[in-house]
């Protein structure tokens, strides 16, 4: 049988097939659609202006590899004119980190970008070796989760960036999507499917690969030939997610455009009124200033936990009630440092933090 | 571990705690006195205090939507605005929704309440003519496919146990039947119109029109080129699971229902939201929990009546409806298993939530009540042809943004950089759908989801027919004729309908009902 | 009546006797005493001891039916050691969560019902 020429471009042999939209098409013209098509994201949804400061979550896997290759590959060929960084957090896990933070210093190299480490340890004293031989398996994802969110806003604020950009791909929004309807979690729901969120204190964060499946990812990594370090977290979480996953899985093999359909639903709808109105509204914390929606954020109510050895007992807001009331003075433990939001656009005298 | 079992409290990100055992005694929660013979999400109840918690969740979930408005009194008397139609199906759902509307509004027997109070029954003056009268529709696939057996005649047994039911039994295959058609009152149209599926380069749908000729294919070969016209197995679920919907509501229509009642558990509610959202119906999340419908684009000079689609079983488990008939003696007859090469969505979404609701129980009910709390973004443009549910805005444009599918697109003419491999001794690329007269195709007129039953393909890619063009359901034509200026392709000059008179005079010595 | 055997009464519901020769209900009799694996005796075994016994068990009916009666398609019947998700079991008119689930214990004269919750409408 003759080998089909790329459907795109009707010159070259056709080398693969897209999983996106089933079409063979040569290695030149995927590597065109796939930098475009984000590239595309990124001009409708009007993510930057030039001089911006933009922040790569770096972790070394391939979403934030590829993403390091494709913002500069973009950047440079567009003049978006970005200052790009990659920024990488360490949570302390002996093995897993390791290795992959020798492939951010690696990147580092590669793309020609400063970058900047931050760790649970420095910011909160605790590597999350520590937590797990603490808190056990159960609910370690929650209290990492917790802490890099926050971990990668306090080092872009910094390193000064406007923006953060991560590498969560269409499958990954796909997969919240469903999770967050069998959970019930309206709020972030509501949320998920933003390519742009800011909340009033903190750095706007975007994906730009929220239309990229996760299997061109992998692909265009492999055919650009960029390393990147590939294993799961030692940690990992339990069944749950990964019966989500699975099932997007087999939804995916059924159907590939399954996972776009899915984020166009996410897309289309929102939450009603009269459920918003019921939500919490959002306030400072009064420890470190971050924002939360209640008087202590989330990051500093774990902290809270593992420092009195109760940290299993505040993952529900009921308990955590419960902890409020027992509250010893703030100086006897451990907290997390001030956060300093960004400045707002009106200069404001401010007297500098200590 | 945190203690509480009910996942809507924890906000552990990943982790969703296991099912615990029941609660710590074995006896009934209600009555506290008898045993338990069942176990509901951790709630243990005897078979008598069981029974009456099933038929106040069937009253709570149906009577709000019974009378038309919801007026001022606490307790208003049960009226409906026309009659009843209930969609049957053999399986457990409709068989319950059969019995129990029976028992409740149209049968001499007491039904108790919780506090062992009658108000059951066409005696209490509450449930006495709610509906003047009902029907029972059921739709029959088995022409889809070939080897499976013709169930009309044992449901009809089934239902001739409700003497004051009467029975209605449709064909799959009536979705391509004009004489079906102008039976339950739809108008007729002077045209055949087929539209272009297989082909596998563009997601154009291009229709094609034919003249309305007596040498035609029969309804079951119309239905079977459809069918093995689509792209995967995913699609020939969901094609019959709209035509089945549409047929049954046209079937209310004819009938003057104000309601059509719905056999769906919980369990199959948020298996459908589920597949629904999977396909990217997310826009019509709010229609596959309670719809009203009203028969739209048709033209009809006569206000249309908007009939209710209510499933009054929708807070009812599987699990529940199984131990509820056995303990009733309801019996059903089962739905036949549906011959299919692979899974589909909807399948493949029925195997995850019935196993997850084995370990976390709470699931279904969660998902469930989560998707009620949502509503479209957008207001609608219009309804989709095939579906007749609203449709969003800028449907293809969302899609071509999110795949690069051509470079003849004028959005890559913008950019600053070229395609590579630009072949500059060759014709243009194919069409893309901007270049062709968009009321040639059938794409602007379907819903997200309807376009992607009909182009989205899979790997293992089911085996097209060719190159004949399919042939469109009947409730489809109509309206795209009359919105749509289309050429007759067989004469030169054709003749170009812009308002619906002349049209209905061209054609006025075919109909067979003014 | 043997005292080494369990007489019991089966029945099928939801479809589910379409895997079982269409036959609704039927009188089954077991060892009181099974492998502790619950693997199914057969003829040639029988002169074999196992290694440990247990009390016939729910989850020994359910491989015994799998084995002996079972005509089509066991994965629609169960999965790895229990029935597949959607079946409901009754022991006694009981649910079987409330007794165990495959750790009840048989007893003569018990009445297992096993009704397919999947061919809903």
């Amino acid at each position: 049988m003759a080998p089909a020429s790329c459907a795109l471009c009707q010159n070259a042999k056709a080398i693969l097939k897209r999983p996106k939209t089933g079409q063979q098409i040569c290695k030149e013209c995927f590597f065109y659609v796939f930098e475009t098509e984000v590239h595309h994201t990124i001009l409708e949804a009007q993510l930057f202006k030039p001089g911006d400061k933009v922040a790569i979550g770096a972790s070394g896997g391939k979403d934030s590899t590829v993403l390091a290759y494709v913002m500069k590959t973009l950047n440079d060929r567009y003049k978006y004119g970005l200052e790009l960084f990659l920024l990488s957090i360490d949570e302390g896990i002996t093995g897993y980190r390791d290795d992959s933070l020798e492939t951010v210093k690696r990147n580092q190299q590669q793309y020609d970008m400063p970058l900047k480490i931050l760790s649970y340890d420095e910011l909160y004293g605790w590597t999350m070796d520590a937590i797990v031989s603490r808190i056990g398996k159960k609910n370690n994802c929650t209290f990492c989760g917790v802490f890099r969110r926050q971990a990668l806003d306090r080092g872009a604020s910094t390193l000064n960036v406007d923006h953060i950009v991560t590498g969560h791909n269409a499958d990954d929004i796909a997969e919240t999507v469903l999770m967050n309807i069998m959970r019930g979690d309206i709020a972030r729901l509501g949320r998920c499917t933003v390519i742009c969120t800011q909340g009033e204190d903190t750095i706007k964060r975007s994906k730009p690969f929220k239309y990229a499946y996760e299997k061109e990812i992998v692909m265009y990594a492999y055919f650009k030939k960029l390393d990147y370090f590939s294993t799961e977290c030692i940690y990992s979480p339990d069944a749950y997610r990964g019966h989500a996953r699975a099932f997007l899985k087999d939804l995916e093999a059924a159907r590939p455009s399954a996972i776009i359909d899915i984020i166009h639903s996410g897309e289309a709808f929102e939450v009603k009124e009269e459920i918003k109105a019921t939500q919490k509204a959002q306030q400072t914390c009064m420890r470190c200033g971050y924002m939360s929606s209640n008087e202590l954020c989330k990051a500093c109510t774990l902290l809270e936990g593992l420092e009195r050895g109760m940290a299993n007992s505040v993952i529900t807001d009921r308990a955590r009630r419960k902890m409020d009331e027992l509250r010893p003075a703030p100086d006897i433990l451990r907290t997390i440092p001030q956060y300093r939001s960004p400045l707002p656009a009106v200069s404001v005298e401010v007297a500098p933090q200590s | 571990m945190s203690s509480c079992g009910n996942p809507d409290s924890s906000e552990a990100d990943a982790l969703m705690p296991r099912r615990l055992k029941y609660g710590r005694s074995r006896d009934c929660v209600r009555c506290r006195e008898k045993p338990g013979n069942i176990v509901i999400r951790h709630a243990v109840y005897c078979r008598d205090c069981f029974s009456p918690l099933v038929t106040l969740k069937f009253r709570k979930a149906l009577q709000p939507s019974i009378n038309a408005s919801a007026g001022t009194s606490k307790r208003p008397r049960l009226k409906a605005d026309g009659n009843l139609l209930m969609a049957f199906s053999g399986g457990l759902g409709s068989s319950l929704l059969l019995d129990i509307v029976h028992r409740i509004y149209f049968s001499n027997e007491s039904v108790l309440n919780e506090n062992e109070e009658p108000v059951g029954g066409k005696n209490h003056p509450r449930n006495a003519d709610v509906w003047p009268s009902a029907t029972v529709c059921y739709v029959e696939v088995c022409n889809a496919f070939p080897g499976m057996r013709d169930s009309t005649e044992e449901l009809r047994t089934v239902v001739s146990q409700y003497p004051c039911f009467e029975y209605v039994a449709t064909r799959i295959e009536d979705a391509f039947d004009r004489s079906w058609w102008l039976r339950v009152g739809g108008l007729p149209s002077f045209s055949q119109l087929s539209v272009d599926i297989g082909n596998p380069t563009s997601c154009d749908l291009s229709i094609i029109s034919a003249l309305f000729t007596p040498a035609e294919r029969s309804p079951t070969d119309c239905l079977l080129a459809y069918l093995s016209s689509l792209p995967t197995q995913t699609a020939i679920s969901t094609a019959i699971q709209t035509f089945i919907r549409i047929l049954t509501l046209y079937t209310a229509r004819s009938r003057g229902a104000s309601h059509l009642l719905l056999g769906t558990s919980l369990t199959s509610l948020s298996i459908s939201l589920i597949s629904s959202i999977s396909q990217g119906g997310g826009y019509t999340t709010r229609e596959e929990l309670q719809e009203e419908w009203t028969q739209s684009g048709i033209g009809s000079t006569e206000i249309a009546p908007t009939i209710r689609i209510v499933r009054p079983l929708r807070d009812v488990t599987m699990k529940e409806c199984a131990a509820y008939a056995r303990w009733n003696n309801i019996t059903v007859v089962g739905k036949q298993r549906v011959p299919a090469t692979t899974q589909g969505i909807h399948s493949l979404t029925k195997d995850f939530i019935v196993g997850l609701e084995k370990d976390y129980p709470s699931t279904v009910s969660t998902i469930a009540r989560t998707c009620a709390k949502l509503a479209p973004k957008d207001a609608p443009k219009g309804s989709c042809l095939l579906c007749q549910r609203p449709m969003q805005h800028d449907i293809q444009e969302w899609k071509n943004r999110i795949s690069i599918r051509s470079f003849g697109e004028a959005k890559l003419a913008s950019d600053l950089h070229t395609p590579p491999n630009p072949h500059n001794n060759m014709p243009p690329p194919p069409l893309s759908s901007q270049s062709i007269d968009q009321t040639l195709s059938l794409t602007p007129h379907l819903c997200y989801s309807c376009h992607t039953t009909l182009t989205s393909r899979s790997s293992r890619g089911l085996k097209s027919t060719g190159s004949l063009p399919v042939p469109l359901p009947v409730w489809v034509s109509p309206p795209l004729l009359d919105s749509a200026r289309v050429v007759n392709p067989d004469e030169d000059r054709g003749e170009v309908f812009q308002n619906r008179q002349p049209m209905r005079d061209a054609i006025a010595e075919y109909l067979l009902e003014s | 009546m043997s005292s080494d055997t369990l007489t019991l009464k089966v029945e099928f519901g939801g479809g589910l006797e379409l895997l079982f020769s269409n036959k609704r209900i039927r009188d089954v009799t077991i060892p009181a005493f099974v492998p502790g694996d619950s693997s199914v005796p057969s003829p040639e075994s029988e002169s074999i001891q196992p290694t440990s016994l247990k009390q016939a068990d729910v989850t020994f009916l359910l491989h015994y039916l799998r084995e002996k009666h079972l005509t089509d398609r066991p994965e629609l019947f169960m999965e790895k050691d229990t029935v597949r998700p959607g079946i409901l079991v009754l022991i006694n008119d009981t649910d079987w969560e409330l007794e165990g689930e495959g750790d009840y214990v048989l007893k003569d004269k018990d009445e297992i019902v096993l009704i397919s919750t999947l061919h809903g409408g």
